[in-house]
């Protein structure tokens, strides 16, 4: 309860929630282009969020939460017209947090290199076995009829968002959040004074799946069409990884930074030369490495950065 | 079981599995000494294998010939990045942990510019040329001599590598600081100068297996990303920095692929060679022939 007296007198965070929920009215006042885009914001927004929950505060990178949004959208694209949505998108969370548990308990074993490369594996693996499982029940893709309006999805993803900063900002600032950090200071020495290393692992892991998989089903529904490569390509982890990074983990308003950052220069780029876009993505991707590890707002903010590093 | 003895298949996976150990050989180089996750190596097969196309489309240059200017064009490129880059790294960031991190995200960059830039010089349409392509029969072996050449300069090119790691001056340092870099900085190794070398020799392998590959496949500028998981998967198979392991690996992958491409179905391959990636990392993260290592 201290936690969220906490967060009704965090200002700062406040004002960033009621600027995220301000969205809903980017339909009425810009139009359905901008819904669009804005429906994109928050979904990154959301993924972002959620990877920062369990990567950004335990230093294990995670290179395969794709595998989670893509199992969302598989639940719900493979239950559509059999569940109603209000049923489906949830359970495409629950059936990620149950993925994300199941391989947390081997996959957390092993640190550094291995962890990072396991995670990307894994995902492919899971893709692959889904695309083999797919092809041999005749669905190479599978088109969604009847799926809701862009608007009815934005206000979901809006949900998403406010939920995933939510629970990113929650646990940061438990008992629970201050023994991820330790864990990504020195894990031996975390352990050593009592931090429960691998329930704390296991649990930032499980819940960092939650939103991607609900995120992937309202993705699936937007495109109104589900094809295994698309939803679980591995561009989408390498994406939400360069958001964090040139975002800043640090401060919850340092993945929404990312995301508008990257949104803004793939709607300059994107439409008229894409590999202009994405080199500049890289050369921005290595300036932050190199010379701003917190990212933008650390820059924007750096007192508050600080606090919470 | 006629089909599993034949020659014909034992040669695909001769070529298959030597190609493949060449491919992880430059990335175990440049992991093994610095701990870079080098995720842009199937680039740099990429940027090989375009030079190969370009010089032989061009000027017509037969890639074999052209092998070491085609390892230099790499191995500037990989100079270029070291001190553009990866110098500061080696040298400004600590612990090891976060130098492994960071090269991740800074190479992820460094494919991402290396496919764009060559997409946009040379458009993203895949390209291929016509090159020794004769076929010889040899004990009931149906081969092109476009394969035939690439196993011999891979086989050539392994061996001469584990020549030079056992018994050259810089061989023995790049071992040295495989296996204990602070133990190697004591006995006086230089250490940033055999960084650079293994960070040039492991691009330049890379430049030079991309010519080969570019020989019997098409080329296209994100056809870099297999390379990069095969080179993992043989490296996590070996163990990370074990370089003999490292190309026994290889050769058991392709051995293994073929195999099981040919009793099964092609469908499988991404699921087997993952399969073996994912089963590895968990069960032997040392490697298939490592020996019980702090990671």
């Amino acid at each position: 309860m201290t936690a969220l007296n906490g967060i009704l007198k965090d200002r700062v965070l406040l004002i960033f929630l009621t600027s995220l929920v301000l969205t809903v009215f980017v339909p009425d006042l810009f139009g359905s282009y901008w819904a669009i885009v804005a429906l994109n914001l928050m979904m990154w927004v959301s993924l972002t969020q959620s990877w920062t929950l369990f990567s950004g505060m335990t230093g294990y990178i995670s290179l395969g939460h794709v595998v989670f949004y893509g199992i969302g959208a598989y639940v719900v694209a493979s239950t559509f017209k059999v569940l109603p949505l209000w049923v489906s998108i949830p359970l495409g969370g629950v059936v990620a947090g149950v993925l994300a548990l199941l391989v947390a308990i081997p996959v957390l074993r092993v640190r550094g290199p291995y962890f990072v490369i396991l995670t990307f594996g894994l995902a492919e693996l899971v893709k692959y076995i889904v695309l083999n499982v797919e092809t041999s029940i005749g669905k190479s893709s599978r088109l969604l009829f009847g799926a809701p309006t862009i608007e009815t999805l934005l206000y979901i993803m809006i949900g998403l968002a406010v939920i995933a900063t939510l629970m990113t900002k929650l646990v940061s600032q438990s008992r629970f959040g201050r023994g991820l950090s330790a864990i990504r200071d020195d894990e031996i020495t975390a352990e050593t004074v009592g931090v429960p290393v691998v329930k704390y692992k296991i649990t930032a892991f499980t819940l960092s799946a939650v939103i991607p998989g609900m995120v992937g089903g309202v993705i699936a529904l937007k495109s109104t069409y589900f094809e295994v490569l698309q939803v679980f390509n591995p561009v989408i982890s390498f994406t939400v990884v360069t958001m964090a990074i040139i975002g800043g983990s640090g401060d919850v308003r340092g993945p929404f930074m990312g995301a508008a950052f990257l949104l803004l220069l793939s709607e300059l780029f994107w439409a008229t030369i894409p590999q202009i876009y994405m080199i500049l993505v890289g050369l921005f991707l290595i300036v932050f490495v190199v010379f701003a590890p917190n990212g933008i707002a650390a820059i924007l903010w750096p007192a508050r950065s600080r606090d919470s590093q | 079981m006629d089909l599993l003895l034949s020659p014909q298949l034992l040669f695909s996976a001769l070529v298959l599995g030597s190609t493949y150990a060449l491919v992880a050989l430059g990335l175990n180089l440049v992991y093994g000494t610095m701990r870079l996750l080098n995720i842009a190596h199937g680039d740099l097969i990429m940027v090989g294998a375009y030079a190969a196309f370009w010089f032989f489309t061009l000027s017509g240059l037969s890639p074999i010939i052209g092998l070491p200017l085609i390892a230099l064009i790499c191995a500037g490129l990989g100079l270029i990045l070291y001190f553009a880059i990866f110098r500061h790294q080696l040298e400004n960031v600590h612990p090891v942990e976060r130098i492994e991190a960071n090269s991740l995200l800074l190479f992820f960059a460094v494919s991402v510019i290396v496919q764009n830039v060559v997409a946009l010089s040379f458009s993203g349409s895949p390209r291929a040329y016509r090159h020794l392509d004769e076929v010889y029969h040899l004990l009931g072996v149906s081969m092109t001599a476009n394969r035939i050449a690439a196993l011999v300069v891979a086989v050539t090119l392994l061996s001469a590598v584990v020549l030079f790691l056992n018994r050259s001056h810089y061989g023995l340092s790049i071992s040295a600081l495989i296996q204990n870099k602070t133990a190697a900085k004591i006995v006086g190794i230089n250490v940033s100068k055999i960084q650079i070398l293994s960070f040039t020799i492991g691009f330049a392998i890379a430049g030079v297996a991309g010519a080969l590959i570019s020989m019997t496949e098409q080329i296209s500028p994100f056809m870099g990303f297999p390379f990069t998981i095969v080179a993992f998967v043989v490296i996590i198979l070996g163990g990370l920095g074990n370089i003999k392991g490292g190309i026994a690996a290889g050769l058991l992958l392709g051995f293994v692929e073929i195999y099981v491409v040919v009793l099964t179905s092609a469908n499988f391959r991404s699921i087997l060679i993952y399969g073996l990636f994912v089963g590895v990392l968990l069960l032997r993260p040392q490697g298939l022939f490592g020996k019980t290592r702090a990671s």
